[in-house]
């Protein structure tokens, strides 16, 4: 189970806006795939998939802080249950 | 390698692998929040530090850069207090005053990381200076990286060192860039040990992921050291798998790039290849050796995320030698 997360960046980065989820709960995604857009203080950034599988529930909604270092969603490898 | 005897082997080797997870494990903890303030990853340059750090002793001292978790661990400093100064707990090997950059205890001859490109060989050079003055049977060891052999302080360190015949290693950690900014884009000359031999010292080009080669130039060196013969350049190259901090999005290299070297020339895969031919270990115990490492990483962490923060009350120790007398 991989976990897609925002990352903390930079000295003092608290927080980032969820611009956009690219990928549904259940969609399958292949490595590299864009899930979601984020907004940090600095730029906007990418969250991609670094393993193949199927993507588990949304933990944040679009236009929901996240706090630097929380988990937004896991990709789930064949067989494993969120 | 006549003289690598079995022990030393096994040490080295775990010493590298102890490295590579501590810096592997610490950037994904780094990039979920937990290392204030961010960190330079050394892994691919293990063998620099080991190679240059096994070949010397206990009380020699050394200066370091802002990339410095590899020469902290590989004089000895344990994974747990190391982390736990990642984390700038009380536990620290700084007392939770440092953080990633400023590992130091200078009371054992080790006297920093620091964010200042091209100081260590300064700091080290004057640490030389003094153990000449006192007299001690001992060097000092100034690291410096590529980006740091294109600043002046650097080389008027080196010069001083040449003239006054000082016991000073300088050791180029050369892996390759200076943020985003080749080594070959930016050095005059295009070669650092015919650079530095300009200012009279024994300057050598050696391979960086070669630790039993970094070992015995370093010896050598310290031998010259002690023998009163002056300073040594070393321009170990190697090269960083990782960004130059955590969460670089680089685009100044390939992914080819990388992989050529993490496939062709890795410091751990190559002296395991040695190890293993030499008779020292089979795969097996290798893989049981690593299995160890894996296990002191995550005690290391547990210890760091367990362990206090400095108490506010202490806040202006270690600010003076202590005996000033400064209050809140
Ligand atoms: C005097 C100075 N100039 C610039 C910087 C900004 N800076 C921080 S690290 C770095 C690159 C250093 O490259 P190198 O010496 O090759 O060390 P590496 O990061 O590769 O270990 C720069 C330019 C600095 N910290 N200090
Ligand atoms: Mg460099």
């Amino acid at each position: 189970m991989e976990e897609i997360f925002v990352p903390a960046l930079g000295m003092a980065m608290d927080n980032a806006m969820l611009l956009e989820w690219l990928k549904q709960p259940g969609d399958t995604v292949n490595a590299g795939d864009v899930v979601a857009v984020i907004e940090t203080d600095k730029t906007t950034l990418d969250l991609p998939a670094e393993t193949s599988g199927v993507l588990g529930k949304h933990r944040y909604a679009a236009n929901e802080e996240v706090p630097a270092g929380n988990t937004i969603a896991v990709v789930l490898a064949p067989g494993e249950v969120e | 390698m006549s003289n690598l005897d079995k022990s030393t082997a096994l040490s080295l080797l775990r010493q590298m692998m102890v490295i590579r997870d501590f810096e592997e494990t610490a950037d994904k903890l780094c990039l979920r929040g937990k290392v204030p303030g961010g960190m330079h990853n050394s892994s691919g340059q293990e063998a620099v530090a080991v190679g240059t750090l096994s070949a010397i002793a206990k009380d020699d001292v050394i200066a370091t850069t802002h990339r410095s978790h590899h020469h902290t661990l590989a004089k000895g400093y344990s994974a747990k207090s190391v982390m736990a100064e990642l984390f700038t707990k009380a536990t620290g090997i700084s007392h939770g005053r440092g953080g990633s950059m400023h590992l130091a205890e200078v009371t054992e001859g080790h006297f920093g990381g620091n964010g200042i490109v091209g100081a260590g060989v300064g700091i080290a050079m004057g640490a030389a200076l003094g153990i000449q003055h006192i007299g001690d049977k001992k060097i000092a060891v100034g690291f410096v990286g590529d980006g740091g052999m294109n600043t002046g302080r650097t080389w008027e360190s080196i010069n001083m060192a040449s003239i006054w015949k000082l016991p000073l290693i300088i050791l180029v950690d050369n892996n390759q860039y200076a943020v985003e900014t080749f080594v070959g884009r930016v050095t005059g000359g295009g070669d650092l040990a015919k650079r530095a031999s300009g200012f009279g010292l024994p300057a050598y080009n050696i391979d960086g992921q070669d630790v039993l080669e970094v070992r015995k130039y370093v010896t050598e060196a310290r031998e010259r050291a002690l023998a009163g013969e002056g300073p040594t350049f070393i321009n170990a190259l190697t090269y960083r798998y990782y960004g130059h901090n955590v969460g670089e999005k680089g685009q100044y290299r390939t992914q080819e790039e990388i992989a050529q070297w993490r496939t062709t020339q890795d410091p751990i895969d190559k002296f395991t290849g040695v190890v293993i031919s030499s008779g020292f270990a089979t795969q097996a115990e290798v893989d049981e050796l690593r299995a160890s490492v894996r296990k002191e990483i995550d005690e290391a962490v547990a210890y760091a995320e367990s362990s206090p923060e400095p108490e506010i009350a202490s806040i202006t120790q270690g600010v003076d030698s202590g005996k000033l007398g400064v209050q809140l």
